[in-house]
């Protein structure tokens, strides 16, 4: 999901800036107040800011399709940091890997916060509250809430690409064909990212509850 | 702020070589590499490429552009891409660990714990 520099025009890279603006600027807000309500909160968040560079940076190979591609991360960082705090740390994350890996692009980093950052954060943390709130066991949310966020994050990018590129070719029609070249890859890594996000939720739930307040919110955990 | 770790060195501590923490994430090392290895052997005996999908579809994007090129904002040849990864994870590994110890780790006996 990874879109480089050069790909898309500058209009789209600046409307893509924009809209991660409208959320990482909330987020600073929000990780200010959470930082005031708990000491624990800014280690915590370094922790799982440094995560997602890792997770979103390892590419794994897929033998079904015969390439690789990376899980993201960003839904299991929703669920334990706030949707708005992961757009903070994803545009973080994302400039990072374009400076020193090569790994996305400079004016592109708005374009790739959306779908990462944004879109498949907050698609996993939405899905993952309302398994909640009907009582969903805790390790079937955050499946869930995982393997959503990611194919979410790859079907956004795919729709940044198309939107700009389709040209003469139906927007649909381009959006597919871009998330084509995607999604045979990730499904499979979307099934481990949610079995990684359960597995993870849950050793945490595990040690410190009181570090992850909206976890239990009901029963079952 | 109380820790919840027992620091090496200090008094009732016990440090242990191959304590129960690292047999699991060797445990978990070992069965990645494993799945990568075989996910490897795999597509080289079936002669496929194994490239990023991210490479793919962004080389797709460039050729449906007219005149479009694309770059990273760094390119790294050959082998500096996997030193920058490993350094890069490397260091990440570091601060994850030490944030999940001092954040998640077990819980001191009691009469262990220890003020910052």
């Amino acid at each position: 999901m990874h879109i480089e520099d050069g790909i898309l025009p500058l209009q789209a890279c600046a409307v893509w800036y924009g809209g991660t603006i409208a959320f990482v600027v909330p987020g600073i807000y929000e990780i200010k107040r959470r930082v005031r309500e708990n000491p624990s909160y800014k280690p915590f968040l370094a922790m799982v800011g440094v995560a997602v560079f890792v997770i979103s940076a390892m590419h794994l190979p897929v033998p079904v399709t015969g390439s690789c591609s990376h899980p993201c991360g960003t839904a299991l960082a929703a669920i334990l940091i706030g949707p708005f705090a992961t757009a903070v740390i994803s545009a973080i994350v994302l400039f990072f890997q374009a400076v020193f890996l090569g790994h996305g692009g400079i004016t592109t980093i708005g374009a790739n916060d959306i779908s990462m950052g944004i879109v498949g954060a907050l698609s996993g943390y939405v899905l993952w509250r309302a398994l909640r709130a009907v009582d969903c066991p805790l390790w079937l949310a955050a499946g869930v809430a995982g393997f959503v966020g990611d194919l979410m994050t790859y079907l956004v990018t795919a729709f940044e690409l198309a939107v700009s590129l389709h040209g003469r070719v139906p927007l649909v029609k381009e959006w597919m064909i871009f998330f084509m070249g995607y999604a045979p890859t990730q499904l499979p890594l979307a099934i481990a990212e949610a079995v990684f996000t359960s597995a993870v939720l849950a050793a945490m739930v595990g040690r410190r509850p009181d570090l992850l307040p909206q976890i239990l919110l009901k029963k079952g955990a | 702020m109380s820790t919840q770790v027992k620091e090496f060195g200090s008094e009732g501590s016990n440090p242990s070589f191959f304590d129960g923490y690292t047999k699991m994430v060797l445990a978990i090392m070992i069965v990645i590499l494993l799945a990568i290895f075989a996910s490897g052997t795999y597509m080289s005996h079936h002669k496929m490429k194994g490239a990023g999908t991210d490479d793919i579809v962004n080389d797709l994007a460039t050729a449906t552009k007219v005149n479009g090129e694309h770059h990273p904002f760094v390119e790294l040849p050959g082998d500096a891409e996997i030193s920058a990864f490993s350094v890069a994870n490397f260091c990440a590994g570091l601060i994850v660990g030490y944030h999940w110890l001092k954040l998640f780790g077990s819980k001191p006996q009691s009469g262990t714990k220890k003020e910052d």
